[in-house]
């Protein structure tokens, strides 16, 4: 299927429109980089020499590091229950040929579509009256309303293309439910479990529109502390904070795509 | 045997009625996404000494610097959404058609943004226009072309282009699914039959890839609508619901008039979920 294009002045002209893109695309990100990356005590671009000291001043701000780790476990908390919560929906609505079946999709699919601040500001106020107001708990029941759809989204996807015939075979052999289950459709949709899971942990671990009405010495995670102090200040330690997370997030996507294949989902689907 | 485990298979045996495995989903968000909003939306009708009042929404509708805000908000997400398609378009079609062998390179170049955290982009726009930053520095030093640096944040347009930033990829990967499915066989008898192929492009091509860019252009309406923190950071004046909200919630602490605000905001929301649901189920998806 060679086909040959000539190069000319339209293909060229679309050609340089795309490189201007991916500069436009490429260019913030990369100069926070360079950034965490300078000598200087204050943001200047070009740096006028490198060290990593800013890398070593995160460790040095308490806030920082607490925030850190309240993330990670509200991150990781709201993964495991939007899996255990999610999964089991989507066996039953991604055969379901049943019309409401449908509708159920698109109702766990739908907190994707409402503004992140009205969730967080309801949740808040309903969580306070429910009685577990502002704390670890009103964060991570919030953080898996926002990450559910994601994890249904993409084994939903997963399972619908795996044929049923499988699952029929092992049923005909005599498996019980609960050993198809486990010997026979959650390795065919373990690829969209990890990649669900990786897109619930990266979005519940950069939200900020929902942990802002959470926030407390206990609660605040890491943008909230990021944000707070890019208001009041302005030097390279948010760049250094910036550069590893972006680090965290490439080696999980590459982790995962390695192991799974993520490329196909996330087009695709 | 009525006992259910949440790990049994959609098609059990039937007194382990398998639709029961979407309980468990339905429920928590019927508790804690149904109904925070609902709670929320009564708060809105609530008066200041019990009772229902309309009189946030009057004010809300009514007063020239709430419309002002809520026409602001609209247009915003609006004018985000128009240059996300016209940047979009030809990128999508740079990927599905001209890329060939680059076309993974393409599609990593446009993912790797979205795992930047938002405030790490907000942070490299303030790195690029900052007074001491790239852009005035080689306007002033390399090249001479100004002997002052320019204010240049916190200027909405700044704001627009980092927003545009964020949600372009979307409008990209919406577009691009689309025409990947367009037929070339349509445009091919089109230039047979004699039209040129800017007229291929307009009367073949870009009608048979509107879905997409109808898909892109709600999803990226939708989230330009509800996002907050490119303007408090960014914001260049700017005023809108979300950032609105957001003050209420930090200085002047009118619950009542952000929970009406929300309301507003989410009925936005909601017709554009409407629009979404519509535009899938007409391309039978």
């Amino acid at each position: 299927m060679a086909r040959v294009t000539r190069p000319d002045w339209a293909s060229l002209g679309l050609l340089a429109f795309v490189v201007a893109f991916f500069v436009f695309m490429l260019a913030p990100i990369l100069v926070v980089v360079v950034v965490s990356f300078t000598s200087a005590s204050y943001v200047a671009f070009p740096v006028p020499g490198w060290s990593l000291k800013w890398f070593w001043h995160i460790f040095e701000y308490e806030p920082f590091i607490d925030s850190l780790i309240v993330s990670f476990e509200v991150a990781v908390g709201a993964t495991v229950l939007s899996c255990l919560i999610g999964i089991p929906a989507c066996l039953f609505l991604a055969r379901s040929r049943a019309g409401w079946a449908s509708a159920v999709m698109t109702f766990l699919l739908s907190p994707l579509s409402m503004p992140m601040i009205v969730i967080g500001f309801a949740g808040l106020f309903f969580l306070s009256w429910v009685g577990i107001g502002i704390s670890f708990t009103a964060l991570l029941v919030t953080h898996t309303v926002v990450c559910l759809p994601y994890v249904v989204r993409t084994v939903a996807g997963v399972y619908r293309s795996v044929p049923r015939a499988y699952e029929e075979a092992a049923a005909i052999l005599g498996a019980n439910p609960l050993a198809v289950f486990r010997h026979v459709t959650l390795p065919l949709i373990r690829p969209g479990i990890m990649a669900g899971s990786l897109f619930s942990f990266l979005t519940s671990f950069d939200n900020l529109p929902v942990s802002y009405f959470f926030g407390s010495a206990d609660t605040n995670t890491l943008p909230v502390v990021m944000l707070s102090y890019m208001e009041h200040q302005f030097d390279p330690s948010i760049a250094a904070l910036s550069t590893l997370q972006l680090l965290l997030a490439v080696v999980a996507l590459l982790v995962v795509d390695r192991l799974y294949g993520i490329d196909k989902m996330t087009v695709t689907g | 045997m009525t006992e259910m485990t949440d790990v049994s298979p959609p098609r059990g045996r039937t007194a382990l009625r398998p639709w029961m495995l979407v309980l468990p989903a339905l429920l928590f968000l019927a508790g804690f996404f149904v109904a925070p909003l609902i709670d929320n939306g009564a708060r809105s009708f609530l008066g200041e000494e019990g009772g229902f009042t309309l009189a946030r929404y009057w004010q809300l509708l009514s007063d020239r610097f709430y419309l002002g805000v809520i026409f602001e908000t609209v247009a915003l997400s609006a004018g985000v959404t128009l240059i996300s398609a016209l940047i979009g378009y030809p990128v999508a079609y740079f990927l599905v058609r001209k890329a060939g062998k680059w076309s993974g390179l393409v599609i990593f170049l446009l993912i790797a943004p979205l795992l930047t955290s938002i405030i790490m982009r907000t942070f490299g726009w303030q790195v690029l226009f900052a007074r001491r930053g790239l852009v005035n520095n080689l306007l002033v030093d390399q090249i001479g072309l100004l002997d002052r640096p320019l204010r240049l944040l916190n200027t909405p347009e700044i704001a627009i282009a980092a927003l545009v930033h964020v949600l372009v990829p979307f409008m990209v990967l919406s577009i691009a699914s689309v025409l990947q499915g367009v037929d070339r066989r349509l445009e091919e008898s089109a230039q047979m039959l004699g039209a040129g192929r800017v007229r291929t492009f307009f009367e073949v091509t870009l009608p048979l890839s509107l879905d997409g860019v109808g898909t892109g252009a709600i999803l990226v309406f939708m989230i330009a609508n509800g996002s907050f923190v490119t303007l408090v950071l960014l914001g260049g004046g700017l005023q809108t619901l979300p950032l609105l909200i957001y003050q209420q919630f930090n200085t002047t602490r009118d619950f009542g008039m952000a929970s009406a605000m929300s309301t507003i905001l989410l009925v936005i929301a909601l017709v554009c979920l409407w629009l979404q649901l519509r535009l899938v189920r007409r391309q039978g998806g």
